[in-house]
């Protein structure tokens, strides 16, 4: 019977805390407004949460893209397809490892950063304070991160991508002797711009939403003790995580029509 | 008219509609709970305007809920807030942001922003509500450093501050409005003798030259008797005392007495509710 009930009250707390965390999102949208005429609060955010995270996504992407290489090499070469290479290399990025790897590192740099940042802010009455000087902290702090995540989250996802690609052409043109020549052209022939590009911007969109709106919401709601801003960094990487590759997984059904 | 003696309940009723009338802050019969717990069972009391009304009592007496009550962020269960004529509770977003305008708290940590140097700590308020042009503004953050004494700490952050430049700086910021009201939540916790003295002062000259409305809220008996007009003394939800601090520290009420003597047991017991001693600690292990 306890356990019965220990699940029962563990679905309504996490219906309620959805329902919570969905009012949080539209009132953060709805008063994002007034922020377009202070654009300046959301390029500091573009910079905290995106450039401040380009230096792991970039090595990440470099080294991802150069895995891609030697593994992809190893498998075409067994066909004699290895001019395909800079194609598998570039659709493997552009679908799917881009926007995904980018989403799990984003949420682990920048979200868990978000999480702790609001969370303290909350700990320290700093949040309150505001509400005191009667600002809003749902469009002073919380809307100029969620919108400069949500902006960041595509770029990030894209170059990436094209860092990806690069480390596949120094594996593989650089170091196993793949035409450079045929490695771009069955690239550019290959890819396509909508089914490919736009699946990938659209996918990485989606991500920077799921994961920064999770980062701030677990912020905002954090128990303001240190053990609660900790929690809710963990809970922003767990569940940003899990988010992302179940939402990649609906996104990819979606978009290939196959499921 | 002869005073009733403080502390005794036909002290607190008759003092009470006496004070309700020039009252800017007042609340009236207020009962709030959280998780099930009584926090305020049936408070009531009165802040007049240009005076500094203290709030003492004992931790978790809930001093600090007055101070959101009255600050709108929470919602009594029932009873009035009343802040200059208006009822807090039933004021929409707007009309409380605009009330917020005209009043401030001063949090028991400052509040400070983290990643803004103390000018930008200061100039944060009258940036978000008024557009005045840089040179301006500068003259108005210098203006409230100086009031508090800090304009050489303006390029400092808050890391750099000690407790009490913290609580100053603080101070400045909930000035550059010149509210109606200032909130003071435990401004002497955690301070040494000559902080303390510091922040005393500055709360007496500011309500002085300022003629606002103070409420501090306070269980520093020595420092806070020293700067208040009035005091309540709260305790278990209610007023259990109030009066003058002179007259406070006079009184025969074993509750107040206990606060401002600071006596380890009476009233309000050493022990915090438990079962018998002996069978608790014979009791197996597993129960």
């Amino acid at each position: 019977m306890n356990l019965i009930r220990d699940l029962g009250a563990g679905v309504i707390e996490s219906v309620e805390r959805l329902g919570r965390a969905s009012v949080f999102f539209y009132e953060v949208i709805a008063g994002a407004g007034p922020l377009f005429r202070r654009f300046f609060l959301i390029t500091q955010q573009i910079y905290a949460i995106g450039v401040l995270t380009l230096l792991i996504i970039m090595v990440s992407g470099l080294f991802v893209g150069m895995v891609l290489g030697l593994q992809g090499y190893n498998t075409l070469v067994r066909f004699g397809a290895e001019d395909s290479l800079g194609l598998l290399v570039a659709l493997s990025l552009v679908r799917e490892l881009g926007p995904v790897v980018t989403a799990l590192l984003f949420a682990g740099r920048a979200g868990s950063a978000l999480t702790a940042e609001i969370g303290l802010m909350k700990a320290t009455e700093q949040l309150a304070g505001m509400e005191m000087m009667a600002v809003n902290p749902l469009t002073r702090v919380i809307a100029p991160r969620l919108i400069g995540g949500i902006v960041a989250m595509p770029l990030l996802a894209a170059l990436f991508s094209a860092v990806g690609v690069l480390g596949g052409h120094v594996v593989g043109v650089g170091l196993l002797g793949v035409d450079a020549g045929s490695f771009w052209s069955q690239m550019q022939g290959g890819v396509d711009f909508y089914d490919d590009i736009v699946n990938g911007v659209i996918k990485s969109f989606a991500f920077g939403v799921t994961v920064t709106w999770i980062a701030v919401f677990e912020g905002y709601d954090a128990v303001p003790t240190s053990e609660g801003v900790a929690s809710a960094t963990n809970r922003t990487v767990v569940y940003s995580s899990l988010a992302v590759l179940a939402l990649d997984f609906v996104l990819t059904a979606l978009t290939l029509g196959e499921v | 008219m002869k005073r009733p003696a403080a502390g005794s309940r036909e002290a607190t009723k008759n003092s009470n509609s006496d004070r309700a009338d020039g009252a800017v802050v007042s609340l009236q019969e207020v009962v709030f709970s959280r998780s099930g717990r009584a926090i305020l069972s049936g408070l009531t009391l009165h802040a007049e305007h240009g005076r500094i009304t203290a709030i003492m009592g004992g931790s978790g007496s809930g001093k600090t809920t007055i101070l959101n009550l009255i600050g709108g962020r929470i919602r009594p269960d029932s009873g009035k807030v009343i802040v200059d004529g208006q009822s807090v509770p039933d004021l929409d977003t707007d009309a409380l942001f605009a009330l917020r305008k005209r009043m401030a708290l001063l949090f028991q940590t400052g509040a400070l922003f983290t990643d803004l140097t103390v000018f930008e700590n200061v100039a944060f308020p009258i940036r978000e509500h008024t557009r005045l042009p840089e040179e301006i503004l500068r003259t108005v953050v210098l203006m409230k450093l100086e009031t508090v004494g800090l304009r050489g700490a303006r390029d400092l952050m808050p890391s750099e501050l000690s407790g009490g430049m913290a609580r100053r700086v603080a101070l400045a910021r909930a000035i550059a409005f010149e509210p109606m009201i200032i909130m003071y939540d435990e401004p002497f916790t955690g301070l040494d003798p000559i902080s303390k003295g510091v922040i005393a002062k500055l709360i007496k000259e500011l309500n002085q030259t300022l003629g606002i409305t103070s409420i501090v809220v306070s269980h520093d008996v020595a420092e806070t008797c020293l700067i208040s007009d009035y005091a309540y003394i709260v305790g278990a939800g209610r007023i259990i005392g109030e009066g003058d601090p002179k007259t406070l520290q006079r009184s025969k009420s074993e509750h107040v007495r206990q606060f401002m003597e600071g006596l380890p047991d009476g009233p309000v017991p050493y022990q915090h509710p438990a079962g018998d001693y002996m069978q608790d600690l014979m009791a197996p292990r597993a129960k």
